[in-house]
């Protein structure tokens, strides 16, 4: 080609670029936000999910009929407001206006409907059947809904909160699309799932709850703590969730980290159905061999809140309000002198050290502090899943355990402590007085009573050294400084992130 | 000769045998895999409930057994399992519903590759230092050459990960792990710099192994008659090393490389996880946790197949360098 | 007392000709010492005492290495680990390597269908996810030192069958051994005239190379908790449990670490000067 006519070619090529890149309107850069998580989701049906990184990214895309606060108060979500008759026997909602689902169908009483249905279906295998079990029906339509229940069930509401509580479209529950197809009615979308990489959302524009700001928001996968912690001063992710406290110590100034006492805990759960544990006398040994602020600081790095059995905020236990609040080792030597082992004892407690990240060094701290009691804890060390089955058959003498907490004391252990209770083998105890007091709490609505008859589960529990509760570990969220807005929930929800902006 | 000396002359030559026995390895390594995890203590639906499975009614889990595949007796299991397998049904992920053949076509290239990048930085690095120590033995020379290698065995693979990756990226901000990974065609830049890193890592253990291999061979090689017979008659020092000396030391060092090579198919868990590459050593430590048998299974069956592979194609090598060996 | 030069001079008079071999001893003697202490509890501190109101001290005067986050003392747990460590994969290497060779050597020296077969053998339990083995094993078995060492040692196996059978089948077909082969030599002369010491050589290398990956394997099992037992002390589990609290003490992680290296570096170092000394047509530094 010819020298000129090459330079005719380019001139006037560069002269179209740059003419379009002038006349094109510059675009706004794209908010997208990317979560680092070490764990990836297990599954797309928000009923059955019950791992903590399933129900985490599954929360920004479902709703559900009410949701917790950041100060742990219920608040409307899909029901705008409701109310109870006199005895708590019948709780009637009244949905919120203009609700869409990513789809575009409306949200009405149809949906809610079939979504309670389905989670009450024992096929579903729903995770919060047993929560919601007391409901006899469920009627109403448009923007109305009626539920009626066999006994008094006040707490029930607060079991109306969560991501196995979402509210899915009735049509889509008929074709039987759940765990195929994700179709909610929370502030992002669904757009893909690569198993083990990612998850992707995008915003819902149709939200009911003001305009979400960001546009996208990404789950990355990265296996390691102290990965994510390096992602995120590389800046190639802007957000995560950390479970260690020691990578939690080592967030820098060039990053926000958010610090929420969680409401799960940590305890060494006995069982009292096995000798030698079946002596009260033994377990209160135990309870006053034990400085629990010394686990905190070995097992958690300090980072951690002695709690007692109940962790939910507006119901938490004191923790001094027990047999041995401090250590007190002249009370244990009595205590086992009393039940016949003044020369020690043995017991065998299981621990699964992959599980979260103070489950080790609280096994090791405890069986330190024991020792010089004269109590041999000997730790069989398994892995997660030969620990969970286990645990299941109650097959063992002391478990060292990390249990979720709820914002609702009878949530949190209805499962295990009333001798009808799933997981009452498991909880390895069981009283006359326990089922009474648990049917109390299930039967008044009212705060203050409900707040005694829970301080005296408390209490029962802690007089009869149930369990040996230890500590509930902070949560971390870390975040760079241009994430704005979030708020951190002790239920570890995501869901603020619906406000969040990126500068 | 009679028809039953055909046969046996036919059942009795190599290919056929070659073939038997690779055939034998396999069903070996199916059984082996099968038996083993069911002996561990939990099954498919405590690895996928936990302790959800607690609340479960007897009918439910009754159902749930049908559904893992589970409920039938041993013999019926292994038996359904091949029967799909070798009809290249390899079964599908209980959690997301995948099949497990493409899971497995996504993390096995990950894993291959990440092998490759290790086994070849390692063999380059190895044979290098291995050769520059053989050439004076005892000089300072091979003192460093040696302390290379003592020095990349004895730092534990994890302590040098979270070392470079603290590093880089707390120090300078340079994280290319931190973003979703990408596959070699998708951005080949991309994705070399996502494996760098661990391909070093890898590298440098592999390294260590061959550097020694390589140096004891030369140095055994060397001394041989027949190279000081060469070097006797005057061929070129050089020429007598490259020609001679590495080719007869080779087999040692191909005997290593096949080794790490098939050590790091396998699928190095550690640094994957460090470096988040969804390759086959996460995707079977997820599924061994999780007690997905299908996966595990299916996942040890494609690995064995792979690494008989490469025996074969290592036993190749092995008569193309030394045309001694027969058979 | 002077030598008699008319005497052939014997391996240990060639292993003490060899630097690598010299060092190699002494450090080995220093593991052994450190190890023997261990034993029989010569030690500043007990292993799994924790001193709390001491955690996550730096080397003093009380606490050689300084402390971890449980204000145990990290020198009395280095020497301890070094002990368990050492035991574990001495143990696991000479129950591999002494099945190993033997198979691998036949396996080359015999060959046809034997061959193959342990050939097939090994390659299925190479094939074999090593966590998997060792997770089987240590459920069914139990956790102790000895399970882990067992797990450790079948994972091995394979790599011995292999490095053994190699030198074998090359030397199986060199002309001057068949030729005592078509003399009637006996297999068992020509095994250990011809065949043993060329296989020697890789041998010992690789038992040297074996011994200091067993410490790794052992330290990656303990991580996933299939190794040692908390709280226990092995050089492996202490690294791998100092990740996390390295940004805040570093002693935690860099002592065990620097033991985990005179291990390696001094099973290395007699491996060579073992190679030097067995070889006489070699002596390299």
């Amino acid at each position: 080609m010819k020298l000129s006519k090459k330079f005719a070619i380019f001139s006037i090529s560069t002269a179209l670029v740059a003419g379009v890149a002038f006349v094109a309107p510059a675009q706004a850069a794209s908010k997208d936000l990317a979560i680092g998580v070490t764990l990836d989701i297990d599954k797309l049906d928000p009923h059955t999910s019950t791992s903590f990184s399933t129900v985490r990214a599954l929360g920004l895309v479902y709703g559900s009929l009410v949701e917790v606060g950041p100060k742990l108060d219920i608040r409307s979500g899909l029901a705008a407001s409701w109310g109870f008759n006199a005895d708590s026997t019948e709780l009637r909602l009244k949905l919120r206006k203009n609700v869409k689902f990513h789809d575009g169908s409306a949200f009405d009483a149809e949906d809610v409907k079939a979504s309670l249905n389905r989670i009450l279906d024992v096929n579903t295998k729903a995770a919060a059947r047993a929560n919601i079990a007391t409901i006899t029906s469920i009627t109403g339509s448009g923007l109305s809904v009626l539920i009626k229940l066999s006994v008094p069930n006040a707490p029930i509401l607060a079991a109306l909160d969560g991501v196995n509580m979402s509210m899915l479209s009735s049509d889509d529950i008929a074709a039987n699309k759940i765990g195929k197809t994700v179709n909610g009615t929370g502030p992002f979308k669904y757009v893909s799932w690569e198993p083990g990489q990612s998850v992707k959302l995008e915003k819902n524009v149709t939200y009911w709850k003001a305009p979400v700001k960001l546009d996208t928001v990404t789950f990355r996968i990265i296996p390691t703590e102290a990965s994510i912690l390096a992602a995120l001063n590389a800046g190639t992710i802007q957000f995560s969730v950390l479970t260690s406290p020691t990578v939690a110590l080592q967030v820098g100034k060039n990053l926000n980290l958010y610090r929420t006492p969680g409401l799960g805990y940590v305890t060494l759960q006995l069982n009292a159905r096995v000798a030698p544990l079946n002596k009260l006398d033994v377990r209160l040994a135990i309870q006053c061999a034990i400085n629990r602020a010394e686990v905190v600081k070995t097992a958690a790095a300090g980072e951690a809140k002695v709690v007692g059995p109940i962790t939910s905020p507006a119901y938490a236990s004191d923790p001094d309000d027990r047999p041995c609040p401090n250590v007190d080792l002249a009370k244990t030597k009595k205590y086992l002198a009393d039940a016949g082992y003044a020369d020690g004892l043995t017991i065998k407690a299981i621990v699964s050290p992959t599980q979260y990240a103070t489950a080790s060094g609280t096994a090791q701290n405890l069986k330190a502090q024991l020792a010089k009691a004269g109590i041999n804890l000997e730790l069989d060390i398994l892995d997660n899943a030969t620990y969970v089955s286990r645990w299941l058959a109650g097959d063992f003498a002391a478990a060292v355990a990390n249990n979720g907490g709820r914002i609702d004391p009878d949530t949190m252990y209805t499962r295990y402590f009333p001798s009808t209770g799933n997981l009452n083998k498991v909880a390895g105890y069981s009283s006359a007085t326990m089922d009474a007091l648990f049917l109390k709490g299930k039967a008044t609505g009212r705060a203050a009573e409900r707040k005694l008859i829970y301080k005296s589960i408390s209490q029962e529990l802690e007089n009869n050294a149930v369990w040996i509760w230890l500590f509930a570990p902070y949560e971390y969220r870390a975040a760079a400084k241009n994430v704005t807005g979030f708020i951190p929930l002790a239920t570890g929800s995501l869901i603020e992130l619906r406000v969040v902006d990126l500068k | 000769m009679s028809f039953g000396e055909r046969i046996s002359r036919i059942l009795l030559s190599t290919p056929v045998l070659r073939i038997g026995s690779i055939l034998s390895t396999l069903f070996g390594i199916s059984i082996f895999v099968f038996l083993v995890l069911r002996v561990i203590p939990g099954d498919s639906i405590v690895g996928a409930f936990g302790i959800e499975t607690g609340l479960l009614t007897p009918e439910q889990i009754a159902q749930l057994k049908v559904y893992y595949g589970i409920d039938k007796s041993l013999p019926m299991q292994y038996i359904s399992w091949m029967q799909s397998f070798l009809s290249g049904n390899m079964g599908y992920s209980y959690s997301t519903g995948i099949s497990i053949a493409s899971l497995t076509a996504k993390a096995l290239p990950v894993t291959i590759e990440l092998a490759l990048i290790g086994t070849i930085l390692g063999v380059v690095m190895g044979i290098a230092i291995g050769t520059f120590s053989a050439r004076k033995p005892g000089s300072i020379r091979d003192f460093a050459g040696q302390l290379f290698g003592l020095m990349a065995l004895a730092v534990p693979g994890f302590v040098l990960s979270t070392t470079i990756v603290t590093i880089t990226a707390n120090k300078f901000h340079y994280f290319p792990n931190g973003y979703e990974f990408v596959r070699l065609w998708e951005d080949p830049w991309m994705n070399l710099q996502q494996m760098m890193f661990p391909g070093l890592v890898l590298g440098i253990a592999v390294a260590a192994p061959v550097m020694r291999t390589t140096r004891s061979a030369l140095l055994e090689t060397v001394d041989k008659d027949f190279v000081r017979t060469a070097i006797g008659k005057g061929v070129n020092a050089r020429k007598v090393q490259s020609r001679h000396v590495l080719r007869n030391s080779l087999i040692p060092i191909v005997t290593m490389t096949g080794i790490q090579f098939g050590y790091l198919l396998g699928g190095a868990v550690i640094v994957e996880n460090i470096f988040s590459l969804p390759g086959m050593g996460r995707q079977v430590l997820y599924a061994i946790t999780k007690r997905e048998y299908a996966t595990v299974q299916s996942s040890v069956m494609v690995f064995a197949i792979l690494f008989i592979t490469i025996n074969v194609i290592t036993d190749l090598i092995y008569r193309k360098i030394d045309p001694r060996i027969k058979k | 007392m002077k030598r008699d030069p008319l005497k052939p001079k014997g391996g240990f008079y060639y292993y003490m000709q060899s630097t690598s071999g010299i060092v190699g001893a002494i450090l080995l003697l220093f593991m052994v010492i450190v190890s023997l202490c261990a034993v029989f509890g010569w030690l500043p501190h007990d292993p799994l005492e924790q001193n709390v109101e001491f955690a996550m001290q730096g080397p003093s005067s009380n606490f050689w290495f300084g402390t971890d986050e449980f204000g145990r003392d990290i020198f009395s747990r280095s020497l301890d680990g070094m002990r368990r460590s050492l035991t574990v994969s001495v143990s696991a290497v000479s129950i591999a390597a002494t099945i190993g060779v033997t198979l691998g050597i036949l396996s080359g020296y015999l060959g046809r269908w034997f061959d193959q077969l342990i050939v097939r053998l090994s390659d299925v339990i190479f094939a074999f996810p090593a966590i998997l083995l060792a997770l089987a094993i240590v459920s069914t078995l139990g956790n102790s030192w000895y399970q882990t060492s067992l797990a450790i040692a079948v994972v091995y196996t394979p790599i011995f069958i292999r490095v053994a059978r190699g030198p074998v089948l090359t030397v199986k077909e060199m002309d001057y051994v068949k030729v005592t082969r078509i003399l009637g030599f006996s297999s068992l002369r020509i095994l250990r005239k011809h065949i043993l010491p060329n296989v020697t050589a890789p041998i010992v290398v690789q038992v040297a190379l074996s011994l200091s990956w067993a410490i790794l394997t052992e330290s990656g099992l303990s991580f996933l908790g299939l190794g040692t037992q908390p709280p226990n002390a092995s050089l492996g589990l202490m690294v791998s449990e100092a990740q996390s609290i390295a940004a805040f003490a570093w002693w935690a992680l860099f002592f065990p670490s620097a033991f985990i290296t005179i291990v390696v570096v001094g099973l290395n170092l007699v491996g060579d000067g073992l190679r030097d000394a067995l070889d006489p047509a070699r002596r390299s530094s």
